[in-house]
């Protein structure tokens, strides 16, 4: 989950008249996990649906109605002009459709004020964007663009100073040696036409999704921003432009409008939807008794407009509220509102009588007759390596299911076979006492239609004295105790097991397993300086009627 | 004193009450034990600062094969001489008398300087009535003596000899008892033993600790009136994701979140009613173009929520309380709060009366019978459930809020589609987090290292 970095006299400024403590005890009734805090800073993970929340500018705006210093819809007033308008050219409709745009008056910007626009640009551009895919963002110094705009081609030997270059560098050579350029290029494709914003004088302002233009870079002298986003759906973009809006003008811009036209590119309308509620849905998914005025009020404190309309409630929606697709979401705005605190939990008797599920039952019975037998219980993931599970037991590695780009080298294929972790328990252990005797019943994976899931049950006893006898008796006992089951063995040969010590479990005339003495080579493999035993078999080929 | 002896001991110390300073075979006679028997009573005594044991050595000299054989019949060089008094004698006559000892006679009297030598003829030049060592092999040939009534020298010369002085070193054991055995008042509980020692560790077989948790955390739940049902472990995307709400573009679908099979996707994913309705769902609300063969990738599950929704699904039931207990995995780093692959809990109430208030009062029950009392609920994210809760719980230990339980109703886009229709409440979090508090653990990799220390020592009833 994304991660922003608060001021709690920051936040104070904008929420209005409040306490510290009131601030950091509400954070979390808005979603908000406090992460960390150090003094002034608090640091807070925030859920990727809410991307307003990406900056301390929208999260003031939900402590307000949270905390009841402002309710209801926030508002976008934007002012309608014809002084700024961008031009698409058809041409861009292959490669990234959509653009559309903002413009946003008169503000003041600190060094705080630019670190929490930054980490907004970066959190939608990974969330919402998808990683700059659907949509992506620039913001710029108005007064260094000359109006009108087009959005149009270029081909890659167009050339500007990209933003934090000194010197002008062709797009091909942005894609090929700067970390943005190697890290979105893929997205415009093999295309020789790039996307490109030029202003009036043909002086580059932004080539999208990859960087802006170095010229209209944005400081703290900056007083009038441009804002562009551009996306392969309009609705996404204008979307991310509404969150943008909503943002700069809770920290203190002007907005205006931008005309855009062209390649069916429109002017964005940044507008309110209306989505009604049946007060009967909230009190019973609830689990309350509200009336409406309570549920009305309850939605103003989440920020949204709400009349009455009989049973029904109608909601206005700001643009920048994406996140609510119908009814169920009002609900929980009206619980945020109402406050989670506030619901008391309540337990309503069971209709329905519990029960474990049979296969469990069973496998937990034979864990007992284990632990009855002298074994303790091991746990191994399904999930092992290859050396692990093949290299060391000498077993053909051709069917293995692999896992795609495992963060870990120990955890990359799945287990066939439980014996070989069994074995790797007794090497991290030689150091303890002997007799060391475990088992473990699990799971193991095999290729069929496309994967096909088993339950085995393997044992494993090491000590100076281990024998065929030995570990034939005990898969015998168990066995026969468990389930009333009786078991033949014959002569096998396995490459885990010790020649002519090893022998293949039989239940009704089919081979369901192997036991015997291990392989003294791979003992040594395993490092282990005892004889060991063992014996694996599948218990879903064999005792468990229902898998 | 309350000591408690073996029969053994009892019997040393009885025949030492009587005779104080005794040795192993003095023992033995007046106590009719076994040596054996003598040697484990001194030791365990011994061990208990009940007995002294003082032991000494003496050495004393015997005449060996060769000495003897000279104290019968004489040095060999005395007989050499004896024969010469009588004239001067043949070489050959004399080896032939004298045998085997003629050799080391003849050189020590040329040496010394006793006969003369020509031709073969030997004669006596000088008789010495005492020739060097024959006093003290007279001394020892009558009674073995001890070292220092001897002449030092004069033995020195016979111990050079082969085989003429054997020495004995011989070791003598005397055990007496100390000043607390001898006040000790012997009881006569016989076959007491000393119940009060310490005895070997055995180690008892048992359990996993961390299945003790998730059969006491499945137990509840049937309690409580749940039924367990159980699912693969390997899933389709279909049911793992898109099933649940999760765009197809989602970060969480992304590799470095999940694990993909390589190259292995299902041919049958649902029914063509339930595709169709679920890549709709998609399409309207999130704007993309579903891709059935993105559905089709197999990974292994991030949740237990697709057993449950795969359930809820087949059987469409109006009413029913179900949970499913397993393994997922997230392709994360491993670390001591993070694994690759832990037990998840997924419980779901489908009910037309089902509400978010039941659903928190099922959790504060639950943690209630885990010992746990200090609870709340705070609102969180989930892409399919709206209203979503998670609950935070307080760890004494740790003197802090921690995370556990995620809760929230499905929401319509999930189970619209599969066609359920009464509200399903669902819940789930992983087990190791709530094992860890139990077990007082720290890191979590611990419940798979299988390490025989800790397995074997951790306390299971708690």
């Amino acid at each position: 989950m994304p991660v922003v970095e608060l001021s709690y006299i920051r936040l104070q400024k904008l929420v209005g008249k409040v306490s510290k403590k009131q601030i950091s005890d509400s954070l979390p009734f808005l979603g908000l996990d406090i992460e960390s805090e150090d003094k002034d800073l608090v640091r807070v993970e925030y859920s990727p649906n809410r991307p307003d929340y990406s900056t301390d500018f929208g999260i003031a705006l939900g402590l307000q109605g949270l905390l009841g210093i402002k309710t209801g819809a926030i508002k976008l007033n934007i002012k309608k002009s014809t002084q700024y308008k961008i031009s698409v050219d058809s041409k861009v409709s292959k490669i990234r459709p959509f653009v559309t745009g903002i413009i946003a008056k008169n503000g003041k910007i600190d060094d705080k004020t630019i670190k929490q626009f930054m980490t907004m640009q970066e959190d939608l551009h990974f969330g919402i964007g998808r990683k700059r895919k659907k949509s992506s963002i620039g913001i710029h110094d108005l007064d260094k663009i000359s109006f009108p705009l087009s959005y149009t081609i270029a081909n890659r030997n167009h050339k500007f100073i990209p933003l934090t270059s000194q010197k002008e560098l062709s797009i091909s050579e942005i894609l090929q040696n700067t970390d943005v350029g190697k890290d979105y290029g893929h997205l415009l494709g093999n295309s020789s036409n790039m996307p490109v914003i030029l202003d009036v004088n043909k002086q580059t302002v932004s080539f999208p999704p990859i960087i802006n233009a170095a010229i209209t870079t944005v400081t703290t002298k900056t007083k009038n921003l441009f804002v562009e986003v551009t996306g392969i759906n309009k609705e996404d973009a204008e979307d991310m432009l509404s969150v943008v809006a909503t943002i700069l003008q809770k920290a203190g811009f002007s907005l205006e409008t931008v005309q855009i036209s062209g390649a069916k590119n429109s002017t964005p309308k940044l507008g309110e939807k209306k989505i009604s509620v049946d007060s009967l849905l909230i009190n019973q998914i609830l689990g309350l008794n509200l009336n409406t005025s309570k549920i009305v009020s309850s939605l103003k404190k989440s920020r949204l407009d709400a009349s009455i309309k009989g049973k029904k409630i109608i909601c206005t929606i700001p643009a920048y509220r994406f996140d609510i697709f119908g009814p169920m979401d009002l609900v929980e705005e009206t619980a945020l509102g109402y406050g989670i605190q506030n619901l008391e939990p309540t337990l309503s008797p069971s209709q329905t009588i519990g029960q474990t599920n049979p296969v469990s039952s069973q496998l937990k019975s034979l864990s007992k007759i284990m632990v009855g037998l002298g074994y303790l219980e091991a746990l191994n993931s399904s999930l092992t390596s290859k050396r692990v599970l093949y290299d060391l037991t000498n077993r053909d590695s051709t069917k293995i299911i692999s896992v795609l780009d495992s963060k870990s080298q120990e955890h990359t294929i799945l287990r066939d076979l439980i014996l070989p972790g069994l074995l790797e328990n007794l090497s991290k252990n030689i150091h303890e006492s002997y007799p060391q005797r475990l088992f473990e019943i699990g799971t193991v994976f095999t290729l069929e239609n496309p994967i096909s899931e088993k339950i085995n049950f393997s044992g494993i006893s090491a000590h100076q004295d281990a024998n065929f006898t030995e570990i034939k008796s005990i898969i015998q006992s168990a066995l026969k105790t468990g389930f009333d089951v009786k078991i033949d063995t014959k002569t096998a040969t396995h490459p885990a097991f010790e020649d002519g010590r090893c022998a293949s479990i039989v239940i009704d005339k089919k081979s369901v397993g192997i036991v015997g003495e291990i392989n003294s080579k791979i003992i040594e493999n395993y490092k282990i300086r005892v004889p060991v035993i063992g014996f694996e078999l599948s218990l879903s080929d064999s005792i468990l009627k229902s898998v | 004193m309350s000591q408690v002896f073996h029969d053994i001991e009892k019997k040393i110390i009885t025949s030492l009450k009587d005779n104080a300073t005794q040795t192993p075979d003095s023992l033995e006679s007046s106590t009719n034990l076994s040596p054996d028997q003598i040697r484990r009573g001194i030791e365990w005594l011994k061990l208990k600062d009940l007995a002294i044991v003082t032991e000494s050595k003496t050495s004393t000299i015997s005449l060996g094969k060769n000495g003897l054989e000279s104290f019968q019949k004489g040095l060999p060089e005395r007989r050499l001489l004896d024969l010469l008094n009588d004239g001067p004698r043949k070489l050959s006559d004399l080896q032939k008398e004298l045998g085997p000892v003629f050799g080391p006679a003849m050189g020590l009297a040329r040496k010394n300087n006793w006969v003369d030598t020509s031709a073969d003829q030997i004669s006596l030049k000088d008789l010495p009535s005492d020739l060097p060592g024959e006093k003290t092999l007279k001394q020892i040939g009558n009674n073995a003596l001890s070292q220092n009534e001897i002449d030092k020298n004069d033995l020195l010369i016979l111990l050079k000899r082969p085989d003429f002085i054997v020495e004995d070193i011989i070791k003598t054991k005397e055990i007496t008892l100390t000043d607390s055995a001898k006040s000790l008042v012997l009881s006569d509980s016989s076959g007491a033993i000393d119940v009060e020692a310490k005895v070997p560790e055995v180690f008892v077989a048992r359990t996993h600790p961390l299945k003790d948790t998730l059969d006491e955390i499945s137990e509840i739940f049937v309690t409580l009136g749940f039924s367990e049902i159980i699912g693969n472990m390997t899933q389709s995307s279909f049911w793992n994701f898109d099933a649940l709400f999760t765009p197809q573009d989602h970060p969480a679908r992304e590799l470095q979140d999940t694990f993909y099979l390589d190259g292995i996707s299902a041919k049958k994913i649902a029914t063509p009613e339930q595709i169709r309705k679920v890549s709709d769902s998609h399409k309207k609300n999130w704007r993309y173009n579903w891709d059935i063969n993105e559905a089709r990738k197999m990974a292994l599950r991030t949740h237990t929520t697709c057993v449950t929704i795969k359930h809820l699904a087949e059987n469409k039931p109006d009413e029913a309380r179900v949970f499913s207990l397993g393994r997922v995995f997230r392709n994360e780093k491993v670390s001591y709060k993070h694994l690759v692959e832990f037990n998840q809990i997924e419980g779901v109430v489908v009910g037309k009366d089902a509400n978010l208030r039941n659903l928190m009062g099922i959790q504060r029950e639950f943690y209630k019978r885990i010992g746990i009392t200090k609870i709340k609920f705070w609102p969180t994210f989930f892409p399919y459930t709206e209203p979503s809760l998670q609950t935070m719980v307080y760890n004494e230990r740790l003197g802090k809020w921690i995370e556990l339980f995620g809760m929230g109703i499905f929401r319509p886009e999930v189970t619209k589609p599969l066609g359920i229709t009464k509200p399903v409440l669902a819940w789930g979090g992983g087990i190791e987090r709530i094992a860890m508090l139990k077990y007082g653990l720290d890191d979590v990799r611990e419940f798979y290292n299988n390490n025989l220390n800790w397995l074997r020592s951790a306390t299971k009833c708690q």
